[in-house]
């Protein structure tokens, strides 16, 4: 009894209810990413940038980042989580050198490696210059303690011999790609990772990481990786994060909205001109969001037909919306409108 | 009311016959009135298009200028010209067309597979670019590359208008039916054209200036342009000229077409007015936000309005909507005469003054003002079936709105009451979900116009009907500032008031009962509160801090949570057990004996209240202090490169961070200080303590000291390159270089942190302008993708299509209303 007390009532337009009640709260978030609550080592982009984002389904968050658990055993074992971050931290030749010299005409370069560094990661020079032999077969290599010198076999133009000491320089030694950063974090006395940078299925090769306990901001991925259900769930979740942080609260019923609308049709389809309300089968609806011309000429030229079905169309031609109130219709039995006709 | 009879509307492009049939009149002369100041036949004003000027007569309808609607006519181009938006479209369909045999490049087989399959449309054309060879007749396909507008070319060489029409022409309707085109509604060669509609002239009105003259509209100007180029087409071709010079003609006639649709069309110069004015063709119209879609057809304006300033009056209960007597006489509400309300519509009509009736509208809905001439004959000539409209009166109901109207406790119905002035009143704790307050704001007022828009006013959006969010299920009308002091002072313990005071109190709460007196023939404050509230309450706030039973507040007194924003978890519980009506009462009792609380107890803060001592300055400069040498600590070990840098950042945004974080918290650190220290004697305590209004960081600004400036997110480093001003040595780290205040608001600022504190301020007020267009926008984004999403009567949320978003709405059903955060 209580519970059909409170249902939700027929005809309810849940959809304005929602973009009101997430739009109304938007119009108080700041524009910028703030940090003013303490610092933590986790990056969040938050407030409103970070909410056009997930609304606008970008296919890269300005700030990727996964944050990496462990079973009770594991994470409250230091040194085998830093073995994991030592594992998919990208490791780059350049992030290993203390200096480089480079003479572009002669064509050779010398790396001067960063010791310390080195045995940071557990890397040998020895390692080092197997990949890049391995990845430059153009290159010749040589080594005098710590510094590896390279030279070009063929004479080329400095703009060629260039590109190869860039990307020299750029190449991967170690780690899983992506991930520029990773620092372990504790929470009580249980260790996690979280990273700069997210590559799931990266990370989820490396032994010691699980399915379970791995999560990413960055929503493709986990569509790709885990299917529709999954992202439906990131995109609940990065939403109500943003509020989390913001202080706002907020019913996760409009969240859980949002993200079934973006979801439904089977892949993620963003709130806007190319995604939700560019999709929509009102000719009127779409032409009266973006891009009006361009909707009314495809209408025309296939010949599409406007059921009017929906708000903006029905506001168009000048009737009563189909929703809410809209939806529903006086009616009076037969039966009485003779007897009232009686009376009078 | 043509509008319900509408099933569906179907799009399609006008052909040339329809053109010619639609049309009224062929013009030929590219001009529009002789020099007589009359509309020449055949010219561009030409009257069989409809008239405009008063006294004419339309030569197709006979009518005057306002009860003609305009007939179109048409124009012949002498030579085939594209339409510019179908351009992309046509370049598609001759992709996938044969250029030999003018079939669709699919072969039969799979043209049976396409058709089985519905809405292939341009995803199959996107694919038949790269077929190379004719499935039909076997011919290599050419190389086919177009240009922005109009230009088309086959392995390099120009294809005209003619030839492109041509191709068009030859393709069957079964062929285009693979391509998702309905060959019997629209042809393509009908998007090159042959002949051009003309809107009739009242679409395209031209103006009369002071002097006399006469300024034609921008689509006139236009159309003229096509008619002279085409004319002169027509004479070159005639006199035989060659064929470079037509070429030539036909080019600048397909310019002036393209331009007349749509003057902003890529790579197409745009044309200007005489004044370099760039013309505003017929896209224009159509466009953007004033745009013939988004300003008149989406954005539609009505009548029986009211827009003037508001006002705060504390009499008012929340429910209703104080309106000016002006405005009362001039607006009207429809009543429907009955037989049982006949003679009161007579009375009415026979009335000259305030409460009467305006016009009346018979049976056949004809309607007619009530003047002193007929006022006789319509009270003897009414019956049941006709209107009334009469002005309005107390407890007639109004829409109300405030403007930006962000969510739907913008626009609600009050009751209205007629009173003297001319501003709006309304009640200051309804003036918070309009996000309203005083200092000039206008609303707007809208009287519901049918019995059904009457009724679901009256039932469904009263202030107390909404006044719990569904955003998060808190009340957004609240009792706040004064009111909270004033029931802080009435509740807390020790609180006793005699019974002179008790009776004035309740009775200018307008409650006619007493309580039990408490002692000595005094009233405690807490059983004047109880009073106030519904018959038989129960009440608990968490841990027990406020507890009322059977409508006795028996432990505690009241705080921001309990009838205050964000939670006001007592309002919510009253509205859950007892209904909107009985919250709005409460609100209003309850705001006038707290009123009467302040008066009578008296409350005020000074100087006084904001006075440092020696212990508050001791502690200030030891938090500074602090400050400076964290500050210090995380720059050396940003030096010797011992910092643990933050994933995603460099090691000097890590430092940056840091002492923002440390130099921020200094504020912090304060609060807590103050908090420890200060009773809730200090008035100026006791206000942010209560929650009534501001924080104790505002103190802390007072007292203490400001603490750091941010502009953009981070300490203050613009200026000169190397510190902010020349007051401070280049490279200094510190936090006062920086922009961290150490004085406070009653020390005063030095001038060099008053700079500081305007860069911060001038970035905040920055902030807040620019976030208002973010937000807008992303509002307007989130309406248009989910307004037509409903809850359908099964409970599953569904959109227009009838897809189903949610199996069941929020996966229980309930409305958020009634869930508590």
């Amino acid at each position: 009894m209580e519970i059909k007390k409170n249902e939700i009532a027929y005809g309810e337009p849940v959809g304005v209810v929602t973009a009101q009640s997430i739009g109304e709260r938007s119009t108080q978030m700041v524009l910028r990413t703030f940090h003013s609550a303490g610092i933590t080592s986790e990056v969040v982009s938050a407030g409103l940038p970070r909410l056009i984002e997930i609304l606008d389904a970008r296919k890269k968050p300005k700030h990727p980042t996964m944050t990496i658990t462990f079973d009770r055993k594991m994470a409250s074992d230091y040194e085998s989580v830093k073995e994991v971050k030592t594992k998919i931290e990208e490791v780059k030749v350049s992030s290993l050198l203390g200096g480089f010299e480079e003479n572009l005409k002669a064509g050779t370069m010398v790396l001067d490696m960063d010791k310390e560094a080195m045995t940071m990661h557990s890397i040998t020079v020895r390692k080092v210059m197997e990949i890049i032999s391995h990845r430059f077969p153009d290159v010749e290599l040589s080594n005098e303690g710590s510094s590896i010198s390279v030279r070009c076999r063929k004479r080329k133009e400095i703009k060629a011999v260039r590109t190869i000491f860039v990307n020299i320089r750029a190449e991967m030694i170690s780690g899983v790609e992506g991930i520029e950063k990773a620092v372990v974090n504790a929470d009580g006395d249980l260790f996690y990772i979280s990273t700069s940078g997210s590559n799931l299925k990266g990370v989820l090769e490396v032994g010691g990481v699980t399915q379970e306990n791995i999560y990413t901001n960055d929503m493709f991925e986990i569509l790709n990786a885990f299917g529709v259900e999954a992202a439906r769930a990131a995109i609940l979740n990065e939403m109500m994060q943003v509020f989390a942080i913001e202080d706002t609260k907020m019913n996760v019923k409009h969240a859980m909205l949002i993200a079934d609308a973006m979801t439904y049709a089977g892949t993620i389809r963003s709130i806007g001109r190319h995604g939700l309300a560019g999709d929509k089968e009102s000719v009127f609806a779409r032409a009266a969001y973006e891009e009006t011309i361009k909707h009314f000429v495809n209408a025309a030229f296939f010949s599409e037909t406007d059921r009017l079905r929906g708000v903006a169309e029905n506001i168009i031609i000048g009737r009563q919306i189909t929703v809410g109130t809209g939806r529903v219709k006086l009616m009076i039995k037969n039966k009485d409108l003779e007897k009232i006709k009686a009376e009078d | 009311m043509y509008a319900e009879s509408i099933d569906s509307i179907r799009f399609s492009v006008v052909s040339p016959e329809m053109i010619k049939k639609i049309s009224v009149a062929k013009l030929a002369i590219p001009d529009t009135y002789n020099e007589d100041g009359y509309p020449i036949d055949g010219g561009l004003i030409d009257q069989r298009l409809g008239v405009i000027d008063p006294g004419l007569r339309c030569k197709t309808c006979g009518g005057r200028a306002k009860s003609c609607m305009g007939h179109f006519g048409h124009l012949e181009l002498i030579r085939p010209t594209i339409h510019p938006e179908f351009a992309r479209l046509v370049f598609m369909i001759m992709q996938s067309t044969c250029d030999n045999c003018y079939r669709v490049l699919v072969s039969e087989k799979n043209i049976d597979i396409l058709k089985s399959a519905e809405d292939e449309q341009i995803a199959s054309m996107a694919k038949l670019k790269s077929v190379k060879k004719c499935p039909h007749c076997g011919a290599k396909q050419k190389k086919l590359k177009f240009e922005r507008p109009t230009f088309f070319y086959m392995d390099g060489e120009r294809l005209k208008s003619d030839s492109i029409k041509d191709w068009m022409s030859k393709i069957s309707n079964d062929d285009l039916a693979v391509i998702g085109i309905d060959g019997d509604v629209v042809r393509p060669e009908w998007a090159i054209l042959g002949v051009l509609l003309v809107p009739p002239v009242n679409v395209r009105p031209s103006i009369t200036l002071e002097n006399g003259d006469r300024s034609e509209d921008d689509l006139t100007h236009k159309l003229v342009e096509v008619m002279r180029i085409n004319q002169r087409l027509e004479q070159d071709i005639d006199a035989g000229a060659p064929q470079i010079i037509i070429d030539d003609l036909w080019e600048l006639l397909q310019y002036h077409v393209t331009t007349y649709f749509n003057n902003e069309t890529p790579g197409v110069p745009v044309a200007r007015h005489r004044s370099t004015r760039p013309l505003k063709t017929l896209s224009h119209r159509l466009k953007g936000k004033e745009g013939r879609l988004r300003y008149n057809l989406s954005g539609k304006r009505v009548n029986f309005t009211a827009r003037t300033v508001i006002c705060g009056d504390p009499n008012l209960s929340i429910n209703e909507v104080g309106v000016a007597q002006t405005i009362a006489e001039r607006l009207t509400t429809p009543m429907h005469v009955t037989l049982w309300n006949i003679e009161k519509a007579k009375e009415l009509i026979d009335r000259r003054e305030y409460p009467m009736a305006t016009n009346v509208i018979n049976s056949d809905g004809v309607r007619k003002r009530v003047t002193e001439s007929n006022r006789i004959e319509l009270v003897a000539s009414i019956a049941p079936g006709w209107i009334v409209e009469r002005q309005l009166v107390n407890n007639d109901v109004a829409l109300f709105n405030r403007q930006p109207t962000l969510h739907k406790m913008s626009i609600m119905a009050h009751r209205i009451r007629v009173l003297p002035g001319r501003v709006m009143r309304m009640s200051v704790n309804a003036a918070t979900p309009y996000n309203a307050d005083f200092d000039g704001d206008e609303m707007n007022l809208h009287i519901p116009q049918s019995i059904e828009a009457i009724a679901e006013a009256r039932y469904i959006m009263k202030p107390t009907d909404v006044i719990l969010t569904p955003r998060d299920g808190s009340p957004v009308m609240y009792i706040d500032e004064e009111g909270i002091v004033g029931a802080y002072f009435l509740t807390s313990s020790n609180t006793y008031f005699d019974k002179e005071e008790t009776c004035s109190m309740l009775a200018y709460a307008g409650v006619s009962e007493m309580p039990e007196p408490d002692k000595d023939g005094r009233y405690s404050g807490k059983s004047i509160f109880s009073v106030l509230l519904p018959k038989g309450l129960d009440y608990e706030e968490k841990g027990g801090a406020v507890i009322i039973k059977d409508g006795k507040l028996v432990e505690g007194f009241i705080r921001k949570q309990t009838i205050g924003s964000g939670k006001g978890l007592l309002l919510k519980k009253i509205y859950m057990d007892y209904g909107g009506e009985a919250v709005a009462d409460f609100i209003y009792k309850l705001t006038r004996v707290t009123y009467m609380v302040v008066y009578a107890k008296g409350f005020s803060i000074g100087v006084k209240d904001y006075l440092t001592n020696q212990n508050i300055q001791r502690e200030s400069k030891k938090i500074i202090e602090d400050t400076q040498d964290k500050a210090r600590e995380i720059l050396e070990s940003y030096k010797k490169r011992s910092m643990e840098i933050l994933p995603g950042y460099s090691s000097k945004e890590t430092y940056e961070m840091l002492v923002h974080a440390a130099t921020g918290n200094a504020r912090g650190t304060g609060v807590k200080y103050i908090e420890k220290t200060f009773s809730t004697d200090n008035m100026a305590f006791l206000i942010p303590t209560l929650g009534a209004r501001g924080g104790i960081q505002n103190l802390v600004q007072m007292l203490m000291f400001l603490g750091q400036q941010s502009v953009r997110g981070n300490r203050i480093t613009r200026g000169y390159s190397g510190r902010v001003i020349p007051y401070f040595k280049k490279n200094d780290r510190s936090p006062e270089a920086k922009g961290f205040i150490a004085s406070s608001f009653m020390d005063g600022l030095e001038p060099r942190e008053f700079y500081m504190h305007a860069m911060g301020a001038r970035d905040s007020t920055m902030g807040k302008a620019l976030v208002t267009a973010v937000s807008g926008y992303l509002m307007r984004r989130l309406i248009h993708a989910l307004q037509d999403i409903y809850v359908e009567s099964d409970l599953s949320v569904r959109n227009a299509a009838g897809d189903i978003i949610q199996p069941i709405y929020g996966s229980d059903g309930i409305d958020t209303i009634y869930e508590t955060l």
